[in-house]
Formats: C-alpha cells, structure tokens, sequence
C-alpha cells in the first residue's frame, strides 16, 4: 500500500488529471509532472453485491469521489463511507483505494 | 406526436436518397449457448436472415460492417471468409454499444458513394457469463489496471455511481426507473425473441435483489449469446410490397468531454441540434424511439440530450411518458428485456426494431401509422461513463 493516489498534472496550463493521458484535453501538452493525491470528498458510493460469473463473491464498496488536487476518480472503500465523507487515499499497485479519516 | 407534415421539409433537406435499410435478420437470443454455438455461428444465422428477409443471397453483398466483443483472435476478414464473401468494402467498428449505430452511418454513406451496392451490417457475441465478466474487466487499459482491481463490478458499478448522480440531480427515486423496466418488459411480451416476456409489477421491481446499489436485477441487462443482421442497398432493391428505411439524418459524437464531466449527459448532446436540423423534424415529430438502454438512467441521459423531456424534467417523463406507454419507446423490449449479446448486437437490436416498425411488419407489438422514428447508440465505458454516442432519424420510404 502506498499513500495518496498518483495524478498528473500538465506542466503547461496546470490542469490535473486521472487517469493519466498522451496529451492534455485542455491545451494539449505534452509535459506532465506526477503529484500525489491524498484526500478527496465522497460524492457517490455504491456497494457491490454480485459479480457476472462469481459465486463466491463477498461484496465490496466502490465510490465516486473529488480529490483535493481536482480530479474525480474512482476507489475502492475499505469503510463503509456515506456521501460527504473525507477519506484518505492510497493505492494498492495501480488501484486507487480510500479510507474514512480517522 | 408528429405535428409537422414531413414533405414540409422535404425540399430543403439534405438526405440519403439512394441508401437504405431493405432488410433485418437475428438469431435466437439464449442465455446459455450450447458448446457448438459461437460467436461465429450467431451471426452467420443472423446474415442467412437478413439476406432472406431481403431477398437476397451471400453473393450480392460486396460490403460487410462487422462489431463483436467476443470475435477475437478474427477481425472482419475472417468473417468474411468464413462466411465465403468476396467483399469491396470492410469495416470492424470497435466502439460498443454505439458501434451499430456508427456502422450504420457509414454503411449508407458507402453505398452513397457506390463504394458498395449491397451492406451487410452484422453484430453479435456469446460470451456466456463468465466470458463477459472478462470482457467488462478489459475494456481498456484505464479499466485493467484502475477499475478491476477494485471488484468494481464492471459497467454495473461504473454506472450505479451514475444513477445515483442523477437521482440526486434530477430528484429521482428508485420507482422513476422501475417504469422504464416495467414498460419495457409489457412490449417485450410481443418479441418471440425477447428473452424475458413475463409482466412485471413495480412491487416486482422494488423487491429485485440488489446488484451494485442503486441498480437492482432489473436494471441491469441480461447477457445473452445472439446476433443481429441489416442490409443497406438502394431503395429500389427492397423486396416488393415493402417500404424500405432512410435514413433522413446521421451523428456520431467519441470523447465528448475527456471523462471530466459527470455522465449525465451523454456525447448526444454535442449533436442533437444538429441531428434533428439535418433531419428536418423535430423531436416532438418523431412515432416511437430505440433508445440504447444499458441502463435506465442512460435511457433518461439520452432521451434529455435528444430534447424529447419537456422542461428536462425525467421523472416525470418516466412515469408519465414512458410509465403510461404515451410514447413508445424500446418497444421490442428493449435489451432489459429482450437481451443484450454484446452492446454492438444489442445496439443494432434498436435499430432493427425501428425499420420493423416503420415497415409496418413489427405484428402485435406495432405502432400504429409509424413513419418517423429516432434510434440511439451509447457505449465504451472508457472510465466513468461511456465516451461515445451516435444517433439517426429514421424515415419510412414510401
């Protein structure tokens, strides 16, 4: 587990993004400098009670949440969060995770 | 609804005149393919319907459209061999759930420009379930390696986040969907290839089992094995004694906002203006819908962007609209009740229901006088909804 989410940010116009691109969709850089994302806010969370082609499947929290940094991304939740919540980021390899703030 | 005579227009717009649908063709749809059933074998059961249904044999068509997410490791050309076509014209369209929509526009505009006389536009899949919980993990990169670890439940989850976004948006509740599912599954039981045609009450509808919360069972699409076929040619090559289709006007939209809005909208939006110029009608004009229905919510996204929800007000076109069958919409039960093989089967399923319909030949589940019709494509969930989107308004040839 790594703390924070990683997210580029375009050397030329600053704008933030997840996941990362070739070029940037506002000015088309082509330059872009990682920074670590380690809070966002929880706008929409959903659990996930069945998976296609999964019997033994235990269900799993997934939300939509706004970073500090700008980016809206997708995590996991280890906690069961309501809309709202501040969490904290980390990633597991290259997926991103959140955590109720403590 | 229509309010504006067409011929109103006609001098004025800008149309396909020497392209059009003659003919359509599927397969069964079944939720558990043999072992002897394929991929490959859906459509070419889809194809020899089509060319039936068009009069028409394998060597006329000197064109194919393909899409499949399970064709793989063959593209088009295999198909075509397999098939034992010699074609002139070939194309594989990768974009999901709008890629019968996409091929579409480019079938026309192929024969148009006399690239090809005769289009045979075919989709399918047989993934069985497990095949497409592998499909929904690898969609694309950004869905490998950020998404599937997660558990995230492939598109279901992506877009439970998405309904639950619109439900507070547009003050929606759980039943507004409901009407959607339950009016869907009254036309389904008029499709012999609907894959579920009981009735379905709303008390059915609420006490469905949770998949990823705010989506219940109903919700989300039955993965079937199927295929689906069109033919597009010059009017003048439709079976006598039946109207062939035009189509009076084309968009396609492919990352319309980079995944940085929040999917309530959909790439419709940047082109419905446009859309509905070309064609020369407005939304209000149009006899019934196909509307791309991966999920209810999109359904809603959709009909909004294409101007067809007074005062956008959703819930109230759910429940009144659509809950009450004023305007119909999906009206072979759409692929919530009918099936979906694959979003590029089921996109072309739409499709295929709106020529039925505007040729008079849908049977029990008909629409009465229908000669105007708009049909809509929706797909590749790139990461948090779906980037693409293309749409046409489909006109009954006289």
């Amino acid at each position: 587990m790594t703390p924070g989410v990683t997210i580029w940010r375009c050397e030329r116009c600053r704008a933030a993004l997840f996941p990362q691109r070739l070029l940037c969709p506002h000015c088309h850089g082509d330059a872009f400098v990682e920074e670590r994302a380690h809070e966002a806010a929880v706008e929409e969370v959903s659990t996930i009670h069945h998976m296609l082609g999964q019997a033994d499947w235990h269900p799993r929290h997934i939300a939509s949440v706004r970073t500090a940094a700008g980016p809206r991304i997708t995590v996991g939740l280890t906690d069961d969060c309501a809309p709202g919540t501040v969490i904290d980021l980390f990633e597991d390899g290259t997926a991103p995770y959140g955590a109720a703030r403590k | 609804m229509r309010l504006v005579p067409l011929n109103a227009f006609a001098a004025t717009t800008p149309m396909h005149a020497n392209a059009a649908i003659i003919g359509v063709g599927q397969s069964a749809y079944v939720r558990r393919p043999e072992p002897q059933q394929s991929t490959h074998t859906f459509m070419r059961d889809a194809v020899l319907a089509a060319l039936a249904d068009a009069g028409l044999g394998a060597r006329d068509a000197d064109g194919m459209a393909v899409a499949s997410m399970s064709l793989a490791p063959d593209t088009a050309v295999d198909l075509a061999w397999k098939l034992g076509l010699s074609l002139r014209w070939l194309l594989q369209d990768t974009n999901g759930g709008s890629s019968a929509m996409n091929m579409l526009g480019h079938a026309v505009r192929a024969v148009e420009s006399a690239a090809a006389s005769v289009v045979l536009m075919v989709a399918g899949d047989a993934t069985g379930l497990a095949g497409y919980a592998r499909v929904a993990s690898n969609l694309n990169l950004v869905t490998q390696m950020h998404l599937a670890p997660l558990g995230h439940g492939g598109p279901n989850g992506v877009y439970a986040l998405v309904t639950s976004r619109q439900m507070k948006k547009y003050g929606l509740q759980k039943s507004d969907y409901g009407h959607i599912a339950i009016a869907q599954r009254a036309w389904a039981a008029g499709n012999p290839f609907a894959v579920y045609r009981a009735p379905m009450t709303m008390a059915d509808y609420l006490a469905a089992p949770m998949v990823a919360d705010p989506l219940c069972r109903y919700d989300c699409v039955p993965v079937v094995a199927g295929a689906q076929a069109m033919i597009v040619a010059h009017p003048d090559r439709c079976p006598q004694g039946r109207a062939s289709v035009r189509v009076r006007a084309h968009r396609a939209s492919f990352n319309y906002d980079s995944q940085e809005g929040d999917g309530l909208a959909t790439g419709i939006a940047t082109f419905a203006r446009e859309l509905w110029q070309e064609a020369g009608v407005r939304p209000e004009d149009v006899d019934l819908a196909s509307i791309y229905d991966d999920y209810p919510a999109i359904v809603l996204a959709q009909l909004d962007d294409l101007g067809l929800i007074a005062d956008h007000d959703l819930g109230r076109f759910a429940r009144r609209e659509i809950g009450e069958r004023i305007f119909p919409i999906n009206t072979w039960g759409g692929m919530l009740s009918a099936g979906q093989p694959g979003g590029p089967a089921g996109g072309l399923n739409g499709i295929a229901e709106a020529v039925l319909q505007l040729q008079h030949r849908a049977g029990e589940r008909q629409v009465k006088d229908a000669r105007l019709a708009v049909a809509t494509g929706y797909g590749m969930t790139m990461y948090r909804y779906g980037g693409t989107a293309a749409a046409a308004v489909l006109e009954r040839l006289e």
